[in-house]
């Protein structure tokens, strides 16, 4: 599996963890627009978080609940998953 | 509540989800007709249980009544009441949204079973994967307050929040408990019931009620007040009203389905079925005299209905020690005999159709049941036209709750 | 004529010791009875600590075909319920029965006997198609939420309205807010009224995990639950249970009995803003505050001591700290407030009503119980909690609040002896 968590990928967890649809070409473009506007809340980001974990059987900084936007969280899990496996 | 008698409350909006209906109309034709929809659990992973017969609610598509944010973070218990919710309010004519003032509406639900296959589902990732698949949705949708919480949050209700997670009986105590915050000052209380217990650990949970029929012949299985009594089918759904300050419902011209004139509730324990007689009796004559109403004046009686022998000799003797000779001749009907009984979602669709009988004049029949065993004038086969001013509505829950609920249509303000 | 409502006996179930002297004993003493989980193992899980109760049903005097029939939680109520029934001196067989009634809470009710049996039908978790005929002989007892309040109208006789409350962790006080209202309203003259909650159990410890809102801080339980501490991270499970016995003021002084208090105002409100947020102006529980105190017609500043909710999350402290300086103004940073959580954890349903029994010991006592573990100030929670020592203090009103997944905001108020109308 490719570590890398792609604009898709969050966009489909998005879906699938808060019922948020978006579609991927949008969030690339409002990528640093708070998730709270897309309709994301604290408990579908934490449940990203931990569908993410469980996927990639790694623990995530738990600062990742706390990012505020697409780019600050799609930055610290994909630093967090490819920094030496 | 009786110190106050002049503060009344009246019913404004109906929302029903019912295995017989999907919109309040749908569920009072059903429920005139007399049709009975018990029927096969088609539920995923019921299948093989001995519990092979419930109302079970079809034709649900939850994401054509509520957001899938609000879907995805709840269970089917709290889409029923969302949408039946929904439903009322618009019939009372209220919005949906937020109003201007957002503490005069509060909301308060019944819950006899939570969000069960939910629940599960979570549990199963639990013991199954381990504590890190349980999702974060699973703390607020499995308990009992999550259909109170989501219809505040959803519509931006920010009055007095109740739950009271008390029995079947509990759904006429949640409209009771609606009526007193309205006396105590605020303008509207969005109150009902609803319940999905029809998943399959649910179901193995409801196996342990000696009340519960597991008859296989839908036709067969709940037939209270026969000889062939031999329990009760359980069901899906339920009704969520809008019960509001009179005076203010008639100043916004609304239009008043009916006022909520008296209730009590009483224990009398766990499946003493003989001492609820002496439990329903008190809880009809605390009723009455909080209406202001005499015996005589009850034009029909909604029995409870439980389908167990000496629970059906005890209602149908309570009616007799608490309204005298007029006991054994009030017309009284069960509608429930056709859908089931959806635990404190029950008593709200028996309220529902006690509002609607009286509107049309016509006290709707008791499905599936035909040779009576006991003095009652029960009902049966076709709907009976009748002139209905006042209703009673009676509950009983299995933990061994009971309660009396009296309706009235409204006269108008001229007639006050 | 409006009719007053008295507090005439008390019982509580708490983690660190069964009883109200050991419970009054613990919370004076500012003594913390949080610890690694010993109920079950809590390997995995991110929070392994919790407030447990050492609870013998047997040794507390129930009866061996009780023990068998109820769940843990409604154990503790029944235990609680014995000793404000014996405290209050009501001799229950000389009452009406229908003029009793039974108000009590529970966020989770029966959930721990539900995951027992859930994994034996379930093959632990490996079918959804469960088989029903593994499950335990009370399992459907477990399954009504009505169980609770049942067992214990039934032990005791109660035939009036009998109702449990389940509105998440507002429940212990909201259960004792009914049935104030149950008495005041006319529809009985006493009530057994209280909540109870044993969720340390795996499924609602996950719950807790999988939404970050309990202490990680597994290496030091004693001092985990840190509310209104800057070092705070998130709420330590509890367990127990309190009842109280309410009582109508003329029924109790008729037959002389000792009076603790009175309730005075209790008031609910919805934030309808989310089911686990809380915001930062506290404005919905302001207003429960101001209703409750409205009620008995009682200014702000005559608040003597405010119960916190004070669960030791982050949001739910400043929340918190928020609503009770937008309803006591400037009196707020006079007024003591803190949180016995920091004692016997967070019980759910169950602490609304301990936090209530805790006032009215705060009463009888003329002493504010601790925030234990407090010690490093949070620039935005600058009220003055009672750090680690409990204090004597002049009381006559004082508040109980707390808030509930659901949105739910309450506040109680108590008046003793001190502050007492003839």
């Amino acid at each position: 599996m490719s570590s890398e968590v792609t604009l898709p990928e969050l966009a489909a967890l998005m879906k699938k963890a808060a019922g948020v649809t978006v579609d991927p070409h949008d969030l690339e473009a409002r990528i640093d627009t708070p998730f709270a506007e897309f309709g994301l809340d604290s408990l579908g980001l934490l449940g990203i978080v931990g569908e993410l974990e469980n996927r990639h059987a790694r623990a995530l900084p738990t600062d990742a609940e706390k990012c505020k936007t697409p780019r600050d969280f799609l930055d610290l899990v994909n630093s967090t998953l490819t920094a030496g496996a | 509540m009786s110190a106050q008698p002049n503060h009344r409350t009246a019913i404004t909006g109906l929302g029903v989800i019912a295995p017989n209906g999907l919109q309040t109309e749908t569920y009072w034709k059903s429920v005139e007709e007399g049709l009975s929809v018990l029927d096969r659990i088609t539920r995923e992973g019921c299948g093989h249980l001995p519990l092979r017969v419930a109302g079970e609610v079809r034709g649900f598509d939850p994401a054509a009544f509520i957001e899938e944010t609000f879907l995805v973070q709840t269970d089917r218990f709290s889409h029923f009441a969302m949408a039946a919710a929904s439903a009322a309010l618009k019939d009372a004519g209220l919005s949906d949204a937020a109003t201007d003032s957002p503490y005069s509406v509060g909301v308060v639900t019944a819950a006899g079973s939570g969000g069960g296959e939910f629940g599960q589902r979570e549990l199963q990732k639990l013991w199954g994967q381990g504590s890190r698949f349980v999702g974060p949705y699973q703390s607020i949708a499995w308990f009992y307050a999550a259909s109170t919480g989501q219809i505040s949050i959803r519509s931006g209700f920010k009055g007095p929040c109740g739950v009271v997670a008390s029995d079947e009986a509990g759904g006429l105590d949640a409209i009771a408990h609606a009526a007193r915050t309205v006396r105590r000052g605020t303008d509207v209380v969005v109150a009902g019931a609803a319940e999905a217990p029809l998943a399959p650990y649910s179901m193995a949970c409801q196996l342990g009620y000696p009340e519960l029929s597991t008859v296989e012949d839908p036709a067969r299985a709940y037939l209270p007040f026969t000889s062939a009594a031999c329990g009760f089918v359980p069901a899906e759904g339920g009704a969520v009203l809008i019960v509001e300050d009179l005076d203010r419902a008639r100043r916004r011209g609304a239009d008043v389905r009916a006022t909520v004139a008296g209730h009590t509730a009483t224990f009398t324990g766990a499946s003493r079925w003989d001492r609820s007689r002496e439990g329903l009796a008190q809880a009809i004559r605390g009723a009455l005299d909080e209406a202001g109403c005499a015996p005589e004046e009850i034009d029909v009686v909604f029995a409870d209905a439980m389908g167990v022998p000496e629970a059906d000799r005890a209602e149908a003797l309570a009616l007799a020690d608490a309204l005298g000779p007029h006991g054994t001749r009030v017309p009284v009907t069960a509608p429930k005999t056709g859908i089931g009984r959806s635990y404190c979602g029950a008593p709200l669709l028996d309220v529902a159709a006690a509002v609607m009988a009286m509107e049309e004049g016509r006290i709707p029949p008791t499905p599936n049941v035909f040779d009576i065993c006991h003095d009652i004038d029960l009902v049966t086969s076709t709907a009976r036209p009748a002139e209905l001013s006042t209703a009673l509505i009676l509950s009983r829950g299995l933990m061994g709750s009971n309660a009396a609920l009296v309706l009235r249509r409204d006269p108008g303000p001229a007639a006050r | 004529m409006t009719r007053r409502v008295a507090v005439t006996g008390i019982g509580v179930v708490a983690p660190g010791g069964i009883g109200v002297p050991a419970f009054w004993d613990l919370l004076s003493s500012g003594r913390t009875a949080t610890r690694g989980i010993t109920l079950f193992d809590p390997e995995g899980l991110r929070s392994r600590i919790a407030a447990e109760c050492d609870f013998d049903p047997l040794a507390h005097g129930l009866d061996p075909g009780l023990v068998e029939r109820a769940d843990r939680y409604i154990q503790f109520a029944v235990v609680a319920a014995a000793e404000a029934v014996a405290d209050c001196g009501i001799d229950f067989g000389a009452e009406d029965p229908w003029r009793v009634a039974v108000s009590l809470g529970s966020a989770v009710g029966g959930t721990t006997r539900l995951e027992h049996d859930y994994v034996l039908v379930s093959e632990r978790g490996q079918r959804w198609d469960v088989d029903h005929r593994a499950a335990g002989p009370q399992l459907h007892r477990a399954f009504s939420p009505s169980t609770l309040a049942s067992d214990v109208a039934e032990h005791f006789g109660a035939q009036g309205p009998v109702q449990t409350v389940s509105t998440g962790c507002t429940s212990g006080l909201d259960a004792v807010g009914y049935g104030f209202h149950t008495i005041e309203e006319g529809r009985a003259d006493i009530c057994i009224a209280g909540a109870s909650d044993s969720p340390i159990s795996p499924i609602t410890m996950a719950c807790f995990d999988a939404i970050r809102a309990t202490s990680p801080n597994n290496d030091d339980p004693e001092h985990a639950s840190r509310p209104f501490d800057a070092h705070r991270d998130g709420f330590v499970m509890g367990e127990g249970s309190a009842v109280l016995v309410l009582e109508e003021l003329e029924h109790a002084r008729a037959r002389g009995a000792h009076v603790y208090c009175e309730i005075r105002g209790y008031a609910t409100f919805g934030n309808a803003y989310h089911m686990t947020g809380l915001t930062s102006e506290g404005l919905e529980m302001a207003r429960a505050i101001d209703t409750a105190l409205g009620q008995a017609r009682l200014d702000p500043s005559l608040i003597d001591y405010v119960n916190a909710h004070g669960s030791g999350t982050r949001q739910n402290d400043r929340h918190e700290t928020a609503a009770v300086k937008r309803s006591l103004g400037a009196h707020a940073y006079d007024t003591p407030m803190s949180s016995i959580k920091s004692m016997v954890g967070h019980s759910l349903g169950a602490i609304g009503a301990i936090e209530v029994v805790a006032c009215v010991l705060a009463l009888a006592h003329q002493v504010v119980p601790p925030t234990a573990n407090y010690e490093t100030p949070d620039p935005e929670c600058d009220l003055d909690y009672v750090p680690r020592t409990a204090r004597p203090r002049k009381l006559a009103h004082v508040l109980s609040v707390g808030s509930g997944f659901g949105g739910f905001q309450s506040a109680v108020l108590l008046t003793g002896q001190a502050g007492r109308k003839r």
